[in-house]
């Protein structure tokens, strides 16, 4: 469990969270926030009456017009995830509120509007709902006694007479009824709550549901089929310049020489080229050129000469960070224990059969449709920052930092997000965008090219695994060693908090590059290290890909266990249901995993038919994000491997529990599209490095998934009426081992490195 | 200052001849709806109607532009409520939506000539347009259902007349 993410037994801890009106808590900067997130051009579906005096405001996260719109301020970074949408149907749910009387805006990144478990605004860990839902709930909740209780005072009758449906207030017994437009109208409602009366408020039960559980239109979605919606790069301010970065050619370390602009200055609207001084070290030897337009822009970069230092890790390959990691696995006080259970070394002495294998995965880039950009404007001693980002919080200090100013002094607006999937964790973009603007004294829109925001990613890092498993004469496990090592992208965050101490108290660990590895199944003696990979640390700053670690860690377990399970002449699927049986600590996780793979078996056939020559099934289950916050998720991946080796995906099963469905079609649309991206990294993307940096460009050598390899997709969610889970990212990190588990079914080709390819199958089925 | 036919209107706009119809329609015109995303023509998020061939305005130079019908977002329908739109809507397709309004202008285009296309046709067609949230799925069904209700709209007058 990772330590900043507070569990208790029965789910989330309900921490003691301030819905009541609050003061800003940023003092000189509270003007501009103040202004800040009402003011933002373009957000959509702000009421005009949203500005007007008589509003009411029962918590931060919503405020009813007297025109009875109900504008829900979200402090999450909507990424097509609809998660400002879910946010305004949990609250609708608790406040009795029509959903056509539903707005949504983007929260700027005042305190006020922090998550109310995580107490900082990040959007990541497919962690949203599941620690909003009780927040939201209670606002909710409270608006509607406090409007309950104004209509009583207004209609003369008892409050607890009174019927909440639609935004209306009804009194069957004398008929009278009050529309929330009229009661917020009447300035009647003006009740506060203190968080303890907050926390005693007794929320609906499942079964009176009316809202959560159905899938209402999403909020944002208009505006996405006719171009009105407003993302990051779309953003206009009067007065405002481009700018364009030149990049070095190193990934990181590299630092600029000298800046020649003779030929820059011939170029019209050129305005001038700003070497960055990064002292945030995020980013290294960027020069902006900055134009009166983004072409004359980027024809000023193209003009620019600029010479570099390389740095330290100008001639690193992905070649030199797989056989670093080698090295620093075969170490033996390499790193430091996730997961230490039992003795392993004296297990293996007991062992019938050892088996060991290595699994690697290579560099990933997020790619987002919409590449990094930002736009920056200085007024007075208020830095703004419009820009779509998934972490407000910690992208305003380094905006901050690139300016030179107190983080308070940093609004940072939220936009629309053309993609995320942890790119927009980071906060470079805000950098050259700075500096750029403090240089020509304009507002700067900074938009990176897609060959810049490929060869600048902060990348899924290259991996490297090894597992080492002991079998008893059943061929059951009895002990696991395995080793991860990788860069550690969120050591680079360098907040203590988000690391994991090691279980021996020995030091952090990234436990966002181990997570998964600590699974649901039964085995006795289980050792997990967590190995950092200084050089790619260094050579690849990293950051968070959907998923994150168990997009490589179940890569890893769910490929070992499959050929544990052949080794030991078992069906892989029953196999897996041995383990899965519940004991400990597993108890509960186990079972419903279990369920979930059971699921996938039945909707895909598996085992009941005779496949043609060449085909096969595999199955895969993961427990992800983190063993405390887990999506169950379960594949059958059905493939036909040709003499080629080449791979056809026929179709992909999965079945997920989540707990409680807020939006059953919203979970079906992420459960898609997190399994399909699980496919495009398991079979169509790669980056590498050479010579210190990024070799993919642009979309014609780094490939994700087209239509025309989209392969039929069967997806079955089962709600168990647990609490909420997440489910952006957990579909992602199952497809890949079943694959590679369906290929083995099919040819006898063991593959241990994504992304899988056909030269690999090939090789695999000859030896 | 080339003279451009957008939307129905005719503009005047100040780039240089090889200015990015692409970049003269977002920072010039200011309609952002048209998105950037390769500036290479591999991912279709920059797609407009040039005289109702569905083009890459990334890769077209604003004076190709001149004496040419272009179609946006924007101006695909007066209400946003093309069949295309109000499918999109009803299959609720967007995720983050980014490349969207170029996936709708790319189907628009093969409507317009093929009023009943089969799947291969649509998958043929939407290929070079990646959405990287993956709502390839919907897309295909909101094209088809937008063909559905193209037809039966004009099927519709048809039997009207005929009764």
């Amino acid at each position: 469990m990772n330590t900043h993410v507070k569990i208790t037994s029965d789910g989330v801890e309900r921490e003691s969270v301030d819905l009541s009106r609050r003061s800003f808590l940023v003092g000189t900067a509270a003007a501009g926030l103040a202004l800040g997130y009402s003011t933002v051009p373009g957000l959509l579906g702000v009421d005009p009456a949203f500005a007007a005096t008589a509003k009411f405001d029962p918590s931060v996260w919503y405020s009813i017009a007297p025109n009875g719109i109900v504008t829900v301020t979200c402090g999450k970074a909507d990424m097509g995830q609809h998660i400002a949408s879910t946010m305004a149907q949990i609250i609708a749910e608790e406040l009795g509120s029509s959903w056509k009387d539903m707005r949504i805006q983007l929260a700027s990144n005042d305190p006020k509007f922090n998550d109310p478990v995580l107490g900082a605004q990040i959007t990541g860990g497919s962690w949203s709902t599941m620690m909003n839902y009780d927040a939201m709930s209670r606002a909710g909740a409270a608006g509607r006694i406090a409007l309950t209780e104004a209509a009583a005072a207004s209609m003369g009758v008892p409050a607890s007479e009174l019927a909440v449906k639609d935004s209306v207030i009804s009194h069957s017994k004398s008929k009278k009824s009050m529309t929330f437009a009229e009661i917020v109208k009447s300035g009647k409602a003006t009740k506060t709550f203190t968080p303890d009366e907050l926390k005693a408020i007794k929320l609906k039960t499942a079964d009176q549901y009316t809202m959560i559980g159905v899938s209402v239109p999403q909020l944002d979605i208009p505006s996405k089929t006719n171009g009105t919606a407003k993302y990051g790069i779309d953003v206009m301010l009067p007065g405002m310049v481009y700018g364009k970065v030149v990049m070095p050619p190193v990934r990181y370390g590299a630092t600029v020489k000298s800046v020649d602009d003779s030929a820059a200055k011939k170029v019209p609207g050129f305005i001038k080229a700003v070497t960055v001084d990064d002292k945030t070290a995020t980013t290294t030897g960027w020069v902006v050129a900055v134009a009166n337009t983004y072409t004359n822009a980027k024809k000023a970069a193209a003009a620019l000469k600029v010479t570099y230092d390389g740095g330290p890790n100008a001639k690193l390959s992905s070649e030199s960070l797989l056989t670093e990691a080698r090295r620093l696995q075969g170490l033996d006080d390499s790193g430091l224990f996730f997961v230490k259970n039992g003795d392993t070394a004296a297990a293996f002495g007991t062992a019938a059969k050892v088996i060991e294998a290595e699994y690697t995965t290579n560099i990933n880039i997020h790619a987002p449709m919409e590449p990094m950009n930002a736009t920056a404007q200085q007024q007075g001693d208020i830095w703004h920052i419009y820009t779509g980002n998934q972490f407000a919080t910690r992208s305003g200090a380094i905006a901050a930092g690139a300016a030179g100013v107190d983080p308070k002094f940093v609004v940072m607006h939220q936009m629309y997000l053309g993609g995320g999937f942890g790119r927009r964790l980071d906060g470079d973009m805000t950098v050259p965008a700075v500096q750029a603007s403090k240089a020509v004294g304009k507002p700067v829109k900074v938009i990176y090219s897609r060959e810049d925001d490929m060869t600048m990613d902060f990348s899924r890092p290259l991996t490297f695994q090894k597992i080492k498993a002991g079998v008893d004469g059943d061929g059951k496990v009895i002990a696991l060693n395995h080793d991860v090592v990788s860069a550690w992208p969120t050591k680079r965050w360098g907040i203590p908090d988000f690391l994991t101490p090691s279980v021996d108290k020995k030091g952090g660990l990234d436990g966002f590059t181990v997570n998964g590895a600590d699974f649901f199944y039964t085995v006795p003696n289980h050792n997990v290290r967590a190995i950092l990979n200084e050089m790619a640390q260094q050579a690849t700053p990293s950051g968070q890909l959907r998923s994150v670690a168990p997009g490589w860690t179940f890569w890893a377990v769910e490929s070992m266990v499959d050929e544990l399970a052949h080794a030991a002449g078992k069906d892989p699927a029953q196999y897996r249901i041995d383990m899965l049986d519940g004991t400990g600590a597993n108890a509960g996780g186990a079972q419903r995993l279990r369920n979930t793979l059971l699921a996938a078996m039945g909707m895909s056939g598996y085992g009941t038919r005779q496949l043609p020559k060449g085909e096969g099934m595999g199955v895969a289950c993961v427990s992800s994000q983190e063993r405390a916050t887990a999506s169950w998720t379960a594949c059958v991946a059905h493939v036909a491997v040709a003499d080629s080796g080449e791979v056809k995906v026929k179709k992909l099963t999965v079945a997920t529990d989540v707990g409680t469905q807020v939006h059953p079609d919203n979970i079906h649309a992420q459960v898609e599209g997190a399994a399909l991206w699980g496919l495009s990294l398991a079979l169509y993307e790669k980056a590498t490095l050479k010579d210190g940096g990024i070799e993919q460009t642009n979309f014609d050598t780094y490939t994700p998934l087209r239509m025309s390899q989209v392969p039929e997709v069967a997806i079955s969610v089962i709600a168990n009426g647990d609490r909420a889970t997440g489910v952006g990212e957990p579909a992602v990190t199952v497809i890949a081992p079943a694959l590679a588990n369906a290929i083995f079914n099919a040819c006898g080709a063991r593959v241990r490195s994504l992304p899988i390819t056909a030269e690999a199958v090939k090789g695999a089925m000859k030896a | 200052m080339p003279n451009l036919n957008i939307n129905g209107h005719n503009m005047s706009v100040e780039a240089a001849n090889d200015t990015p119809l692409l970049w003269v329609i977002r920072e010039q015109l200011q309609m952002t709806g048209t998105k950037f995303g390769c500036g290479a023509g591999l991912c279709g998020a920059c797609t407009v109607h040039i005289n109702g061939e569905a083009v890459r305005s990334c890769q077209m130079a604003v004076s190709d532009a001149v004496g040419k019908k272009i179609t946006t977002i924007e101006g695909l329908s007066a209400k946003g409520d093309h069949p295309l739109q109000k499918a999109w809507i009803a299959e609720q397709v967007p995720q983050c939506g980014y490349c969207q309004s170029g996936q709708i202008m790319q189907a628009a285009s093969l409507l317009a000539k093929n009023s009943d296309p089969t799947k291969e046709e649509v998958v043929a067609h939407m290929d070079g347009n990646l959405c990287r949230c993956m709502t390839y799925s919907r897309i295909q069904k909101a094209i088809l259902r937008a063909a559905s209700e193209m037809r039966t709209a004009s099927n519709g007058g048809t039997e009207r007349r005929a009764t």
